[in-house]
């Protein structure tokens, strides 16, 4: 089944990708992230000491900030904070150091469809140029479903208010370009095949949603690929001094 | 949350000292001479009425959008201009999210005065329907990145900004020529704000020491200066607003001295930001005419047909 994109995609091709790091001074990493027009920056401060009032004192604390481009904080942006938290805190080491907090910061640039993949990807970065310990990288996409019932990936803002249903989702980045053989499983499965994160809108059904799976994580192999390549090349630049 | 007031950052006793001695040699830590201005470099979004400022180290952007609202009852013919300014915890340790602090008041206070008292957007030209409809134009401005001298660069940012913005053109329709119909920017092209001049601010730091007068400091240098003062003023000479809150006692004659210097450097930025405006302004025209040869090979086509 052939889909007629505005900007001339097939269904599962992605959004030119550009992503840079190191890109703040005070901050102790910050990256920027652009998927087509979404453009996120997120920067890290961290690991500060002392945990907030509710969190446990025994592990590392993230703490998520989201500064949408204009207008108020909403419920929308809190949201999107406790989403954004939830999946870092999986996938960073919380044991190594205990009673700290580790702020991210997330400043929406342009909004064009994915945000919420945007700054998960960002935020990702943006924790491996702070050199913050993490046990794998996530790498994260949006998934729609449109109303004829075809799966794509990526879309525009346009595109994301005209699909049935969307969802954005999370895997851990794959190893396959590191070690051939494959990476750590669980339960006779390959680790990324796991899921991290996985929120969805509007109504879809249930083979609709393992499709959207299975198309999610053949884009994540690909993801996986560009941010490993970018952040070889930012550690074989100059390091940062200070 | 007291640990977190541990974290804020100080510069140590050595560094004050280092820089304080080195100025009075006339020496910056950075090699700049004492009235010479950080690069700054302006970019701009793909939307109208984003940009992005860099100064030195600082690193700002600004974002305009514009909504119809009623206007004030004591103003029936004149469009709003709101400033918000967002000192993001990004930018520096110490900034702390949600109410803004001191700094970020201050600073939004000191542009909105540079910017609407000033009158350099023209306010009157907002107005589309007296007493119902007027644009209210909000600028945001996130600052991403501390390096001293916010309140130049988010001026800079706004102004930016404020000259690639585009509101879209409304006319006046209904029965009784009351409704107001927006058209969108795919029919009829949008218009740009109506602004008169360029209000620059510039901002000096003093010392103890008299003879020590700086200008853009960096954070480094905010840490260690006695006082500081911003001078809001256009290429034209005329002085829009100056703000100079406690801190070190200054002679008069510093003040004119400051006063002459800041003309002469507003002259200079306001060319740099005309001139990205107009580089904007020419690649955006060339992105609506690269639309047209999807259009003409339709024609071609279709004349194939016949």
């Amino acid at each position: 089944m052939e889909v007629d994109r505005e900007d001339g995609r097939s269904q599962n091709q992605l959004r030119p990708l550009a992503c840079s790091s190191n890109i703040l001074h005070r901050a102790h990493g910050s990256a920027s992230w652009s998927q087509g027009d979404t453009k996120v920056l997120a920067a890290v401060y961290g690991p500060k000491a002392g945990t907030k009032k509710n969190e446990n004192p025994e592990k590392a604390c993230i703490e998520v900030i989201w500064k949408p481009k204009t207008g108020q904080i909403g419920k929308l942006e809190k949201e999107y904070e406790m989403i954004l938290k939830r999946t870092l805190q999986s996938i960073c080491i919380l044991t190594v150091n205990p009673n700290t907090t580790t702020s991210v910061i997330i400043q929406v640039v342009n909004d064009d469809g994915a945000l919420l993949p945007s700054a998960i990807n960002a935020a990702c970065m943006a924790l491996v140029d702070a050199g913050i310990p993490m046990r794998h990288l996530a790498v994260s996409i949006c998934c729609c479903v449109a109303r004829s019932g075809l799966v794509i990936l990526d879309p525009t803002k346009l595109e994301e208010q005209n699909m049935k249903a969307f969802a954005y989702l999370v895997f851990p980045n794959s190893v396959h370009s590191v070690l051939p053989e494959g990476s750590l499983s669980v339960q006779g499965e390959p680790i990324e095949n796991g899921i991290i994160t996985s929120v969805t809108h509007g109504v879809m059904s249930v083979d609709d949603y393992f499709y959207c799976l299975e198309q999610g994580r053949a884009a994540s192999t690909k993801l996986s690929d560009f941010l490993r390549r970018n952040l070889q090349q930012q550690s074989t630049d100059s390091s940062k001094a200070g | 949350m007291e640990g977190r007031l541990a974290n804020a950052w100080r510069l140590t006793v050595n560094d004050k000292n280092f820089i304080k001695t080195a100025l009075l040699s006339e020496i910056r830590i950075d090699g700049r001479k004492p009235f010479e201005y950080r690069k700054i470099s302006i970019k701009f979004g793909r939307e109208d009425g984003s940009s992005e400022v860099q100064l030195g180290q600082t690193r700002v952007i600004s974002i305009v959008t514009a909504q119809l609202v009623q206007p004030y009852r004591d103003r029936p013919k004149e469009g709003m201009l709101s400033i918000f300014t967002e000192f993001s915890p990004m930018a520096d340790p110490s900034f702390e999210p949600g109410r803004p602090g001191e700094l970020a008041v201050e600073l939004g206070r000191i542009i909105d005065r540079g910017l609407r008292e000033s009158r350099a957007v023209d306010t009157e030209s907002l107005c589309i329907l007296a007493g119902k409809f007027v644009w209210a134009v909000r600028i945001d401005i996130h600052i991403l990145d501390n390096g001293g001298n916010l309140v130049d660069a988010a001026n800079i940012a706004a102004l930016a900004s404020l000259l690639t913005f585009r509101r879209p053109e409304c006319s006046l329709g209904g029965e009784d020529g009351q409704e107001v119909i927006v058209h969108p920017p795919e029919i009829r092209e949008p218009l740009p704000l109506m602004v008169h001049h360029l209000p620059i601010a510039i901002t000096f730091g003093f010392f103890n020491n008299e003879s020590i007068l700086l200008i853009d400091p960096t954070h480094n240098e905010e840490a260690v200066m006695n006082g500081r003062m911003t001078t809001t003023v256009n290429a034209n000479g005329d002085i829009c607003a100056i703000q100079k809150g406690g801190g070190e006692g200054v002679p008069q004659r510093v003040i004119m001295q400051c006063l002459q210097l800041a003309t002469s450097k507003a002259a200079s930025i306001t060319k740099q930001i005309k001139d990205a405006v107009e580089a904007f302004n020419t690649e955006r025209a060339l992105r609506k005419i690269k639309r047209h040869p999807t259009s003409t090979g339709v024609d071609v086509r279709e004349k194939q047909n016949q």
